[in-house]
């Protein structure tokens, strides 16, 4: 993931043809009827600043509440860098002071999913829960690669376990918690004071939590979720949604996924064009051949080239005759006519940015 | 930024040969190319030429223009100093007298007074174009003209450019000179004005009937035309509409065609616009076609010559065929099923 975010905040990380990762949970917010968001960042926040400005894409340009970006800020002494989620947190207590609201909804920026975050309020009420922690069930075998909550019959958690090597339930948290505002802010000074504290939520508030006896509840989501903090995982993403079952529907208008509209032409497929099985977005040329492909905006694919089950970035150039399997073409890339680029391993998937856009193109 | 070019738009025209599509809207908002509206074209380009303040002139028919134009914030327009203003007729009984009403104008005195640009472009609603009115402007100083009419070919495109003093003038006496519109001052061979004619070299076309409605739509797939209307520096600007990308399953089949995002094609299609939302089903064959706005089209449909207004729905089977010169044009709303061609 490292060429896309090296001047790019992962949350600005485009997806499925004309998003970037952070529309989701945005989009999640306002149509679950949350008009207040903070956005924290911090690494390379240029475009995710641009990007979200004053939130009006997704109904969030609002006179009392709305979107705020919280960047780190120079105390009276120091440059605080967030070195934690939960740090970040702490030290935007202010902007919560300023709201002093009933719960905190806390979640990650880079996920894909469609949740209403109402649903889960209700159930964290409902059960009188301190903190509510979202879950999905994830295949058993994959089950050591995320943070497992154990609970008992009535979802309320027991344990947490951290990748565990002998997981004993399958249900991995999803980064989405719910918490009881005047308890959140508690934990967060506690956490602050204690020196040994990496200051992150999975690792260090919620196990104090739990080990204060806190009511932690585990609220068990169904639907697709996919954290895609990897390229593999990024083009598995987009390819999951050209499946015809998918279960993460753009075209649902009832759940729309906002985004900030580019105003280009539409798509223009010339005469001897050859194109299925895609995802095409507007101010595009399509000239060559593709197939399983996400194109995003103002993307050329020129003649004869032959694109498949690969995700073209904004703006990019496919030229003549170009060959491209299972890659992800990074924003604005020009890729020479003629270039041949596939993975050599099964299963490998290459991402096509300016550093290595040459030795591909030479090999 | 061009602070000194102040932009009008008359958007009152009604073409009786285009009847068919403007039931429910008015020309300037007949659907065009995909994902536009008429008024885009002249709308964009007052905006991409750094004019900051845009006053729209409509008549008939209004409501979907207003839905379309909203507060101005796609073109940039929703500003606390000038930005877009609206200025509907306050006498439908009226005819119509040509573009740039001068009755219509003298109704609003108040907009006019109270802007401080010195130079008035007047246009109609319906030219499909992309034009940087900043050489105009230059010209028409240069000149000095007292009216410049734009041409192209020697025909006028119905686009004047005067002093807004001049402008005030001509509707402070317009009972004393008898002139109605604009084009009555410009067709008047004894006006005492200094009237010039700019002629613009590049694509630009009126559309006024259904048949270069057709063609001009048709024309869009050439990509010397494109090419000469969609300049990434200057876009078309239009109401954005939050459509994902437009999604080809593994029977699609498209050739030659411009389609707008959030279709859903599992069709055939050649030759075609196809605008957002449209759905065509599988085995359903659309050529040389305008299928609008969230129009879906049922399975094994045959579509040749058809324009298909917002909202049309076509049931699995049938088969609907028109002419280049006579389109079939199916009306907002409409059904269509098998049986009524059986």
């Amino acid at each position: 993931m490292n060429s896309l975010t090296k001047n790019l905040a992962k949350p600005a990380v485009p997806f499925g043809g004309k998003y970037r990762i952070i529309d989701f949970p945005l989009s999640n917010c306002t149509n679950s009827g949350i008009y207040t968001v903070g956005v924290l960042t911090q690494y390379q926040p240029l475009i995710l600043n641009s990007y979200i400005g004053i939130g009006s894409a997704w109904d969030l340009d609002r006179k009392d509440d709305g979107v705020t970006v919280l960047p780190p800020y120079t105390a009276s002494k120091e440059v605080k860098w967030y070195t934690g989620t939960a740090s970040a947190i702490f030290q935007n207590l202010n902007y919560l002071h300023q709201y002093n609201p009933d719960y905190v909804l806390i979640l990650s920026g880079d996920h894909i999913y469609k949740m209403n975050y109402e649903l889960m309020l209700d159930y964290h009420i409902e059960k009188e829960a301190d903190v509510t922690i979202s879950v999905i069930k994830v295949p058993w075998d994959e089950a050591n690669r995320f943070g497992i909550l154990n609970t008992d019959e009535d979802l309320k958690v027991v344990e947490f376990d951290e990748k565990p090597k002998e997981p004993k339930s399958n249900l991995a948290s999803m980064g989405i918690y719910i918490f009881n505002w005047k308890l959140l802010e508690e934990y967060l000074l506690l956490d602050d004071a204690n020196d040994d504290s990496s200051h992150d939520f999975g690792k260090d508030i919620l196990p104090l939590l739990l080990k204060d006896d806190k009511k932690l509840f585990a609220y068990p989501f169904r639907g697709y979720w996919k954290d895609v903090g990897t390229v593999q995982s990024l083009w598995e993403a987009n390819m999951d949604l050209l499946d015809e079952s998918s279960e993460l529907n753009l075209f649902d208008q009832s759940w729309r996924i906002y985004s900030v509209n580019p105003n280009q032409p539409p798509q223009y497929i010339c005469k001897d064009a050859k194109l299925t099985d895609s995802l095409v977005n507007e101010g595009c040329t399509i000239e060559g051949s593709v197939t399983r492909t996400v194109v995003f905006q103002g993307v050329t694919v020129k003649k004869d080239a032959v694109v498949n089950e690969t995700v073209i970035m904004p703006d990019a150039v496919i030229g003549k005759g170009c060959i491209i399997e299972k890659a992800i073409v990074s924003p604005g890339i020009k890729v020479p006519d003629g270039s041949v680029i596939r993975p050599k391993d099964d299963g490998e998937i290459l991402l096509v940015s300016e550093e290595t856009l040459e030795e591909m193109v030479s090999n | 930024m061009n602070k000194r070019l102040l932009g009008v738009i008359d958007a009152t025209t009604y073409h009786e040969d285009l009847s068919d599509l403007t039931s429910h809207r008015s020309v300037a908002a007949i659907p065009f190319g995909g994902r536009y509206r008429l008024i885009d074209f002249v709308l964009s380009n007052m905006v991409n030429s750094g004019i900051q303040s845009v006053a729209i002139f409509p008549k008939y028919q209004y409501r979907s223009l207003m839905d379309h134009l909203g507060s101005g914030r796609n073109w940039d327009l929703n500003r606390k100093r000038d930005g877009l203003f609206f200025f509907p007729s306050p006498s439908l009984d009226k005819p119509v007298t040509g573009i740039g009403s001068l009755d219509h104008f003298a109704a609003n005195i108040d907009f006019f007074n109270r802007s401080t640009q010195e130079y008035a472009l007047i246009t109609n609603a319906y030219t499909v174009f992309n034009m940087d009115f900043n050489p105009l402007l230059e010209w028409h100083v240069h000149t000095g003209c007292d009216i410049t009419e734009v041409r192209k070919n020697g025909a006028t495109l119905g686009i004047y450019l005067v002093k807004t003093s001049l402008l005030m003038e001509l509707i402070e006496t317009r009972k004393e000179t008898g002139y109605l519109s604009m084009r009555d001052v410009v067709t008047d061979i004894n006006s005492p004005y200094k009237l010039c004619y700019y002629n613009y070299e590049g694509y630009a076309t009126m559309i006024d009937t259904v048949e270069t409605y057709y063609a001009e739509s048709m024309n869009l797939l050439k990509p010397e035309i494109w090419e000469q209307l969609f300049l990434k520096e200057r876009p078309i600007l239009t109401k954005v509409k939050d459509e994902p990308p437009t999604r080809y399953s593994k029977s699609a089949s498209v050739q030659n065609s411009m389609i707008a995002n959030g279709a859903d094609i599992e069709g055939t299609v050649e030759n075609s616009i196809i605008a957002r939302g449209v759905k065509i089903a599988k085995g359903a064959v659309v050529k040389n076609s305008i299928i609008m706005q969230k129009s879906r089209i049922g399975e094994d449909c045959i579509l040749d010559h058809a324009i298909l207004d917002k909202d049309v729905r076509i049931e699995a089977g049938a088969i609907i065929t028109g002419t280049k010169n006579s389109p079939n044009i199916l009306r907002k709303g409409s059904v269509q099923g098998e049986w009524l061609n059986s």
